[in-house]
C-alpha cells in the first residue's frame, strides 16, 4: 500500500485506515455471517422440505422444467451456503468477489424456483448478498471511511426499500382492520406472545389487540421505510437492528431467517467513522 | 502510478445497485395509486403472470405480508358436497397464497395422500380482488399436474 495514495484526513476526528484494513474485513464478515445465519436458520426445515420436493413433484407449465427440479433447489441452497463459506475463508480479493457473485446467483435461482419463490428469506438474503458483492469489489481499493459511508448509505437504502415493501402491501382495509394478523397469528398460532394474549384476554379484547398490533406494524414499516435512509448512520444502524430483530422476536421465530441478514446489514452503519457520522 | 490508488468516485456498481433500489421503491410507492401495478403483483402472487419472464423480473421486489390473501382447499370439485379438509372457512395466509401447494409443509400435507385437490385463492388490495382456481391432479408416482382452471379479477377495473 502506498501511504501517499491515502487522502489526508481533514480533521483530527477522522480515523485513518488503509484499504483492506481489519475494520473493513470485520464489516464484510459480520454481514456474511448474518446472511449465513439467515439461510441456516431453517436448515432442518429445508432438509425435510428437500425430501418432500423429491417425493411430490408438481408439474406446472408456468415454470421452466429446471426451475421445478428438486435437484436444482437443493444445490442452489447448498451452493449459497458454500459460496459464503468460500468467500469468508478465501482471503484473496478475487475469491471473495467470485464467491459473492456465486452467492447472488444461487439466491437468484432460489427466488424464482417453484419450490422456494415464496420464502422471503431468499429475497432479503439476495439484497444483502448484492451489497456483499459490491463491497467485495471495493474493500481492497477504497479509502475505508468513504467506503463505510457509501456502504452504510446503501444498507440504509436497501433496508428502507424492504420496509416499504412490507408497508405498501398492507395499506389495505384487510390489514388496517387487523383481520389478517388476527387470523394468521392471534387465532391459533403457537408462539409465546399469542399464547399469552389468548390465555389473558377474552375473544373481543383479543380482536381489538390484533387491530392495534396490525396498525402498529403498518405505522412502523411506513415511518421507517420512508425515513430510515435519511437518518445518520449510527442511528439508522441501531434502529434498523432493533426493528428487524423485534419483528421476529414478537411475532414468529422462523422470521429470523428473513431478518437476520437485515440485522447484519444494518450494523454497517456502526462502522462509519465519527467524522462521517451524520454526513 | 500505483494502480491501488483509491477511486472513490468511480463506482458504477454502487450506482447500478442504488438505481435498482430506486426503481423497486418507485414501483412499490406507485402501487396504491396505479391499480395495474397492484394487479401485476396479485398475478405474481397467484403464479398467473402472462409470462414467466415478467414474473421473474418482479422476484426481487420485497412483498412480505402483502395483500389480504386467503385460500380454501377442497377434496372435491366446487359445487359438489361439503369438502372434508379445512371446511370451516377460507384462511388468511401472509403472501404468495400458492405456497399452500408449492411450499414444503403445504405440499406435503395436501399432496401426500395422493388424491385430487382443488384450491381457491383470493388476493385483495384496496378494492381489487383476484380469484384463482387450481386443480392439483395426481398423475402417478408422486407426480401432480397443476391445472389452472381460472384466474380472474372481481373488480370492474380489473376484469379480464
Amino acid at each position: 500500500m502506498d501511504a501517499a495514495a491515502t487522502p489526508e484526513p481533514q480533521t483530527s476526528d477522522v480515523e485513518t485506515l488503509s484499504p483492506g484494513s481489519v475494520r473493513v474485513l470485520w464489516a464484510y464478515l459480520i454481514v456474511q455471517i448474518s446472511v449465513f445465519g439467515s439461510l441456516a436458520w431453517k436448515y432442518e426445515f429445508f432438509m425435510l422440505a428437500d425430501q418432500v420436493y423429491h417425493r411430490l413433484l408438481l408439474s406446472d407449465p408456468f415454470f421452466p422444467a429446471w426451475l421445478q427440479s428438486a435437484e436444482v433447489v437443493r444445490w442452489a441452497y447448498l451452493g449459497s451456503l458454500a459460496a459464503i463459506i468460500l468467500g469468508v475463508v478465501g482471503m484473496l480479493p478475487w475469491v471473495r468477489t467470485l464467491s459473492a457473485l456465486g452467492q447472488v446467483g444461487c439466491l437468484g435461482v432460489l427466488l424464482i424456483h417453484q419450490a422456494s419463490h415464496n420464502d422471503m428469506t431468499f429475497a432479503t438474503s439476495l439484497w444483502a448478498s448484492i451489497w456483499v458483492f459490491w463491497f467485495t469489489t471495493r474493500m481492497d481499493r477504497d479509502e475505508p471511511s468513504e467506503l463505510f459511508r457509501r456502504g452504510a448509505f446503501l444498507s440504509r437504502a436497501i433496508a428502507s426499500m424492504i420496509l416499504l415493501g412490507g408497508a405498501v402491501g398492507k395499506w389495505t382495509p384487510e390489514y388496517w382492520s387487523g383481520e389478517v394478523f388476527f387470523d394468521i397469528y392471534f387465532l391459533d398460532r403457537d408462539f409465546w406472545v399469542f399464547n399469552y394474549l389468548r390465555e389473558t384476554y377474552d375473544a373481543e379484547t383479543l380482536r381489538g389487540i390484533a387491530t392495534w398490533y396490525s396498525r402498529k406494524v403498518i405505522v412502523v414499516e411506513t415511518l421507517f421505510g420512508f425515513g430510515l435512509w435519511l437518518l445518520p448512520p449510527k442511528w439508522a444502524a441501531a434502529l434498523g437492528m432493533a426493528i428487524f430483530f423485534s419483528i421476529a422476536f414478537f411475532s414468529n421465530h422462523l422470521l429470523y431467517s428473513v431478518l437476520l441478514c437485515l440485522v447484519g446489514l444494518s450494523s454497517v452503519g456502526f462502522f462509519v467513522p465519527k467524522a462521517n457520522n451524520g454526513s | 502510478m500505483d494502480n491501488r490508488e483509491p477511486h472513490p468516485r468511480r463506482d458504477p456498481l454502487f450506482v447500478l445497485i442504488l438505481l435498482g433500489v430506486c426503481v423497486v421503491t418507485v414501483w412499490l410507492l406507485l402501487m396504491p395509486f396505479y391499480p395495474a401495478i397492484a394487479r401485476a403483483t396479485m398475478k405474481r402472487f397467484h403464479l398467473s403472470t402472462d409470462s414467466f419472464a415478467l414474473w421473474a423480473v418482479q422476484a426481487p421486489v420485497p412483498a412480505m405480508y402483502n395483500f389480504g390473501n386467503r385460500y380454501e382447499i377442497r377434496d372435491l370439485p366446487e359445487g359438489l358436497i361439503t369438502p372434508v379438509i379445512d371446511a370451516s372457512r377460507p384462511r388468511y395466509i401472509n403472501h404468495f397464497p400458492t405456497r399452500v401447494l408449492t411450499f414444503a409443509n403445504g405440499r406435503y400435507s395436501l399432496l401426500h395422500p395422493g388424491q385430487d385437490r382443488w384450491v381457491t385463492l383470493w388476493s385483495s388490495y384496496r378494492g381489487q380482488t383476484l380469484i384463482t382456481k387450481i386443480h392439483a391432479k395426481p398423475i402417478g408416482e408422486g407426480r401432480f399436474e397443476w391445472i389452472r382452471e381460472s384466474s380472474e379479477f372481481l373488480s370492474p377495473e380489473g376484469g379480464p
